[in-house]
């Protein structure tokens, strides 16, 4: 071909020329900014809805005692955990039911998915134990509660025991339904690659199961919270739980609201640490 | 048969094969499937011979049992009836030796492009460094040099299939079974990964059966095409595909003199209208 029907242009050495690069570039900022834009107004409006609850309620107990006795108000809650943490059982509270539930969600995540995965390698044994995962899954926690204190007793034990119960059958059942939803298909090319039961399930079964584990380990961070408190409330000297029976049972409602404050940033930064974990642990995830 | 022995062959232990013997025959193979008791026989009674370093077509109706064929072949579900030999030898488990591609990437998303192609090659033993470097090589032969380190999800589809093609060649399988490992990919991309197959696989006198329900894509790229009935299959007829041209370049075959004729001839052997 020589010579074009279209006038040319000069052209930049990229084979794009300028003003074109430099209007993609206007464009690109402009939806970056577009984007920024409503995602500030996301947080404002949640900041401003959360303010509206707090300002309603502040007001409908300012004048009426009864109210703030049943209901407390969010001055009384702010000053209460100024109180706590000056005294600093806020600080050894929140770190005693962290640690339970840490553990807790460790000790149960590692063997609820240990067992998941290995019953990969058997759907005979899968088969056998179906009906007792299900029937060991249905049992609410809380009514084990009193034999786990008979158990281990009323320390630290007795707390991530129940933290570990909480936890580790939504472990198994996640973490083996990852494991057998590995495609046929990838199962065949490994064996036709020529590769062995344990290297399929090194190299493709575990890690295709990861984002179903860690599906569940987020699920979980909330169970091994219950399973602490609950622990906590059946019997305990410390701890979140502890802190809001006390204060429940003292009728002393801004100070239960005060723990449970303290219970949902526990909560919300643990499942912060298990998104950064994730992120980590599967870097092709952010991509694409 | 000439004096061509590839390595991989050579060093297969056991098996000293006849020398010569073609590396596939199929020999009378039946299959029935088993649909709520009823019996649904998919392949009828099927031979068909794949010799050294020919690349073979097989095209049918859809639904015709191409892929239960294929499976059959490479070991993973058994005939009911019939004969499996490679390279002389009576086919028992999974025949070794063997490159297996299908229109699915099946690329393991954790791993960059340069570690999936790596995974047969770790799964056998391989040094990691050799492994590397035969890895990268594969790469650059398809026209993927600096993408190695890419993951799977930024990679467009044709460089995709183009990976898993290297995740098979690097291997230096003596065969590929290739199950219609082109059809989602648009038609230059198509055309272009057809060219590339086709020349590393000529270059290397590999052989290779392609299943595959694209009419001028068997005609463009094989040596013969085999036209299969409806289930239960049954081999139809035969082409031997005589195009004149560089048999690894796509568009010139696509262009020579005698392409439209078999395409129309093997159209009309799939009597699709009549279905």
């Amino acid at each position: 071909m020589n010579g074009s029907p279209l006038p040319l242009r000069a052209t930049a050495p990229g084979g794009v020329d300028a003003a074109t690069q430099a209007a993609a570039a206007r464009r690109l900022a402009a939806h970056r900014r577009a984007r920024l834009r409503a995602t500030l107004l996301v947080i404002l409006s949640q900041i401003a809805l959360l303010a509206a609850f707090l300002a309603l309620w502040e007001y409908m107990t300012a004048f009426d005692k009864q109210a703030a006795f049943m209901f407390g108000s969010p001055s009384a809650i702010a000053g209460f955990l100024m109180t706590m943490a000056r005294d600093g059982s806020l600080w050894r509270d929140t770190y005693v039911t962290g640690v339970e539930t840490l553990l807790g969600f460790l000790v149960g995540n590692v063997i609820g998915t240990l067992i998941g995965l290995s019953l990969w390698y058997s759907r005979f044994v899968s088969r056998v134990i179906e009906p007792f995962v299900i029937a060991l899954g249905s049992i609410p926690i809380i009514a084990l509660a009193p034999i786990i204190i008979i158990w281990f007793g009323t320390g630290l034990t007795s707390k991530i025991a129940m933290s570990t119960l909480s936890v580790v059958i939504v472990a198994l059942v996640t973490s083996y339904k990852g494991a057998v939803g590995v495609d046929e298909d990838q199962i065949n090319l490994m064996r036709t690659l020529g590769a062995s039961k344990f290297q399929i399930f090194r190299k493709l079964v575990v890690p295709a199961s990861l984002a179903d584990i860690f599906a569940g380990f987020k699920l979980t961070v909330g169970f091994a919270l219950i399973g602490a408190i609950v622990g906590e409330f059946m019997s305990s000297s410390e701890g979140l739980g502890h802190a809001i029976f006390k204060a429940g049972s003292l009728y002393i409602i801004p100070k239960v609201f005060a723990a449970l404050v303290a219970t949902i940033a526990l909560a919300l930064v643990l499942t912060f640490i298990v998104g950064k974990v994730e992120k980590l642990l599967m870097p092709w995830r952010r991509l694409g | 048969m000439s004096a061509v022995v590839s390595p991989a062959l050579a060093a297969r232990a056991g098996a000293p094969a006849a020398a010569g013997a073609p590396p596939l025959v199929v020999a009378h193979v039946a299959k029935s499937f088993d649909a709520d008791g009823r019996v649904v026989p998919v392949i009828g009674d099927l031979s068909l011979t794949l010799n050294e370093g020919e690349i073979v077509a097989i095209v049918g109706p859809s639904g015709c049992g191409k892929t239960t064929l294929l499976n059959t072949l490479c070991g993973l579900i058994a005939p009911d009836a019939g004969r499996i030999g490679w390279f002389g030898k009576e086919m028992s488990g999974q025949p070794a030796g063997v490159g297996y591609m299908l229109q699915k990437d099946l690329l393991l998303p954790w791993r960059t492009a340069l570690r999936n192609v790596m995974l047969g090659l770790e799964i056998r033993g391989v040094g990691l460094s050799e492994a590397e470097e035969r890895a990268h090589v594969m790469l650059d032969q398809l026209g993927l040099h600096g993408f190695a380190d890419h993951y799977p999800t930024t990679l467009s589809g044709g460089m995709r299939q183009r990976v898993a093609l290297a995740r098979t060649l690097v291997n230096e399988p003596d065969v590929l079974l290739l199950d219609e490992p082109f059809a989602a990919l648009d038609f230059q991309t198509k055309l272009l990964i057809e060219s590339d197959t086709a020349r590393l696989v000529r270059e290397s006198r590999r052989s290779v059966l392609l299943i595959t329900h694209d009419i001028e894509e068997a005609v463009s790229v094989a040596d013969r095409v085999i036209v299969l009935t409806k289930r239960p299959t049954r081999v139809k007829a035969v082409y031997d595909i005589a195009l004149g041209t560089e048999r690894t370049d796509m568009i010139a075959a696509r262009e020579s003199a005698g392409f439209v004729d078999y395409v129309r001839r093997i159209w009309a052997d799939l009597d699709v209208t009549r279905q």
